[in-house]
């Protein structure tokens, strides 16, 4: 494991204290000026130094026309300039001093004629003058908490704690506003890579590990270049930090588009099936399953194994407990304590199995803390399912027949979401075990929303909950295996 | 001898089948009891010593289809059959051989493939599959890279999608998965410490009645040669 974060090749990368940018200007539409307004809009507060051979003022920030010019030596340059002038700039900034550099400048050895030997010139000029990189061919790189954002789009997302590697450029940024909208956070770091030339996936495993905002990590593969550095790094990290990859190179139109994407060569999709198993690493079948699994893991403590209890008012049962069989989760029966102490809450005619179809509770706010209270206490079980349903109306009514005068209303049922929501997530931590939460109401919602910002992960849907409870299983399986073995995989 | 350096030296792009399983013997894999003969009388000989039933099979690094010439004689059960099953493998053959293979008849009817290839970008990568004449419909065959441990060959192991045929099976004794561990570990190590091997492919490796696990066939493919 990395002891210390500042020893990685993207500690400046992902947090300078201070920015050149070459290929902004005051034309709106050029590459160069995004990735600066991006870095202005989203309130990064470091030194930023735009390079622009005529411009005296970029964005109203005064302009130098030459890296050699520079008042200082800035902790990372970003370039965004024509191919042909890339290598050049790049020896600037290595004469200049500058050790880090994110080339988002495309042309290189994904696209045929000169391009792998242009990638071959830059390669030999970082070597010369020690400078690391991502790139050439990618969106920079996203850091939440530091509110510095150099990729094309401005973002809105609160600090989240998802770290991000992907391989295709723009993918990122695609899913700054999805994020947010579905679990009300952004990335705690997020880095796009291309053509990997210097930096790669590896590295990034071995950043995001150590990265403390990261509490789980995303990786977007077309191909994985160093395999065995990159198990490696997989290795050390997922024994503490869960880590899951979607890989699209597999199937056969997969491979040709990544091939012309990125320029890689994607390996067959049941070897990579291999290597993320001895990884540690969790495959998801899709971007947002990849973010379900990624959401759930860093928001829960892992299942000490597949038992689950699902709590559910009716309509949902059926569905969820379906999803749970073909996630490999088990649902045993309640326990004979369960039972006894669930009788206070449920009416007499309800049939108390697992899913627990509760129908309707004598009081309908035990369904947020009693409840499931009960059924994290019960011992058959590893873990629990809840669908939520509740609305604001559902509570204003309640208020309304016990006599609460009018006016009060809106702000006691703030109130009494935020408490309910609170006393949810106390239960989670106080267990121990993980609790999902899933919906078809969204974040509009205020109790999902609630649910959500204290740290109760909800999910879209029954299916997506069981399969991102399948994946919570999943690694602690994977994690105790690691474990077990005698040695690294290294060699 | 080191058949692999025999190999590499008189520019071969394979190994027989004999000389595959003498290197894979020396790693700890288990293979078919058997003898590299020459006439029917050695033949009759090494049946003696090995024990019917028996197989015989033309032993030659030049074929890598040998179930496809018709020429495997299985189920030889005496001396007199031996013998006549070697004249009937002479008279197909008319290209040079090693010799013949006078080999232990192993029963079962659960097969499985085991192999490893080079990868540019893994190295070396150890198979396990399903085997059997369903094998190109059904192998499912599941990876890892080398070097890994017996604990992550069991997971791989428990990747295999028909994994219940390594159970108690119609009255067949469970397999023996820990030899299973130990030749996917071996194959990995072997793979690793010999850049000159570029595939190997065992195939069958027969799950027996009583559960042990043996390389019935095998091939080992230099590296740099073209199939």
């Amino acid at each position: 494991m990395m002891s210390d974060i500042s020893k990685s090749p993207l500690y400046q990368i992902a947090r300078p204290e201070s920015i050149a940018i070459f290929g902004a200007s005051n034309n709106f539409s050029s590459m160069g000026t995004s990735v600066l307004n991006a870095i202005l809009t989203d309130g990064y507060e470091g030194r930023i130094f735009p390079v622009h051979p005529k411009e005296k003022r970029v964005l109203n920030i005064g302009a130098y026309s030459r890296a050699g010019d520079l008042p200082e030596v800035p902790d990372l340059a970003i370039i965004v300039l024509p191919t042909k002038i890339v290598a050049e700039t790049l020896r600037a900034c290595g004469e200049k001093g500058i050790r880090r550099a994110i080339i988002v400048t495309a042309g290189f050895s994904e696209v045929g004629g000169e391009g792998p030997a242009r990638q071959e010139e830059i390669k030999a000029i970082a070597r010369k003058y020690n400078i690391r990189f991502t790139g050439p061919n990618c969106i920079g790189v996203v850091n939440s908490q530091m509110k510095f954002n150099a990729t094309f789009l401005s973002s809105t997302c609160r600090p989240g704690f998802i770290g991000m590697a992907s391989q295709s450029g723009s993918f990122i940024t695609q899913m700054f506003d999805y994020l947010e909208a579905r679990f009300g956070q952004g990335f705690s770091t997020g880095f796009s890579l291309g053509n990997e030339a210097d930096i790669d996936m590896a590295d990034c495993i071995r950043y995001l590990g150590a990265c403390p905002d990261t509490r789980a990590i995303a990786l977007y593969i077309e191909s994985i270049r160093r395999g065995r550095e990159f198990i490696e790094a997989a290795r050390e990290v997922s024994l503490t930090k869960p880590i899951v990859a979607f890989y699209v190179g597999g199937s056969e139109t997969g491979k040709r588009a990544c091939l012309s994407h990125t320029g890689a060569l994607a390996g067959p999709d049941r070897l990579y099936d291999g290597v993320f198993k001895q990884s540690g690493i969790i495959r998801a079948r899709s971007v947002e399953e990849m973010f379900d699994f990624c959401y759930a893991l860093g928001s829960c403590p892992l299942p000490k194994g597949k038992r689950a209890l699902i709590q559910t008012h009716s309509g949902g049962p059926g569905a969820a407990a379906d999803a749970c069989g073909r996630s490999g989760i088990e649902l045993p029966a309640l326990s004979s304590a369960t039972l006894e102490k669930l009788r206070a809450y449920v009416p007499h005619t309800a049939s108390v199995k697992n899913p627990v179809d509760l129908t309707f509770t004598k009081n309908p706010l035990d369904y947020f803390k009693a409840i499931p209270e009960i059924l994290l206490e019960d011992e058959g079980a590893d873990s629990l399912l809840v669908y939520f349903l509740a609305t604001e109306a559902m509570v204003n009514r309640a208020l309304e027949s016990l006599g609460v005068p009018e006016a009060e209303i809106d702000a006691q049922v703030k109130t009494i979401i935020e408490d309910q929501c609170t006393s949810v997530a106390a239960l989670m931590a106080s267990h121990g075990k993980p609790m999902l939460g899933f919906s078809f109401l969204n974040r509009q919602n205020p109790f999902i929303a609630g649910l959500q910002d204290n740290g109760v992960p909800v999910l879209a849907s029954p299916e997506r909950a069981a399969r991102a409870l399948g994946a919570l299983v999943e690694c602690s399986r994977l994690r105790e295996k690691l474990a077990r073995s005698k040695r690294p995989a290294s060699v | 001898m080191d058949p692999i350096k025999t190999a590499v030296d008189s520019g071969w792009t394979s190994l027989s089948e004999y000389s595959s399983k003498q290197v894979l013997g020396t790693w700890d894999i288990p293979v078919t009891r058997e003898v590299l003969v020459q006439d029917s009388e050695e033949a009759v000989a090494a049946a003696e010593k090995i024990g019917y039933p028996l197989v015989l099979k033309p032993c030659s690094r030049d074929l890598m289809h040998k179930s496809e010439l018709n020429c495997i004689e299985l189920g030889l059960s005496g001396p007199e059959a031996v013998i006549q099953a070697f004249g009937r493998i002479r008279e197909k053959i008319n290209t040079p051989l090693e010799g013949i293979l006078v080999q232990e008849m192993v029963a079962g009817n659960r097969e499985l493939v085991a192999g490893l290839s080079r990868d540019p970008q893994f190295g070396v990568c150890v198979m396990l599959g399903f085997g059997g004449v369903m094998a190109e419909v059904v192998a499912e065959p599941v990876f890892r890279v080398a070097p890994f441990d017996e604990n992550e060959a069991m997971d791989m192991i428990r990747d295999l999608k028909y994994r219940a045929m390594l159970d108690a099976f119609r009255g067949q004794a469970p397999a023996d998965v820990e030899i299973l561990c130990r030749i996917l570990v071996s194959l990995g190590s072997l793979g690793l410490e010999r850049p000159e091997i570029g595939e190997i492919d065992i195939n069958p490796l027969i799950i027996s009645p009583d559960g042990t696990v043996k390389a019935v066939d095998a091939l080992i493919i230099l590296e740099g040669v073209q199939r």
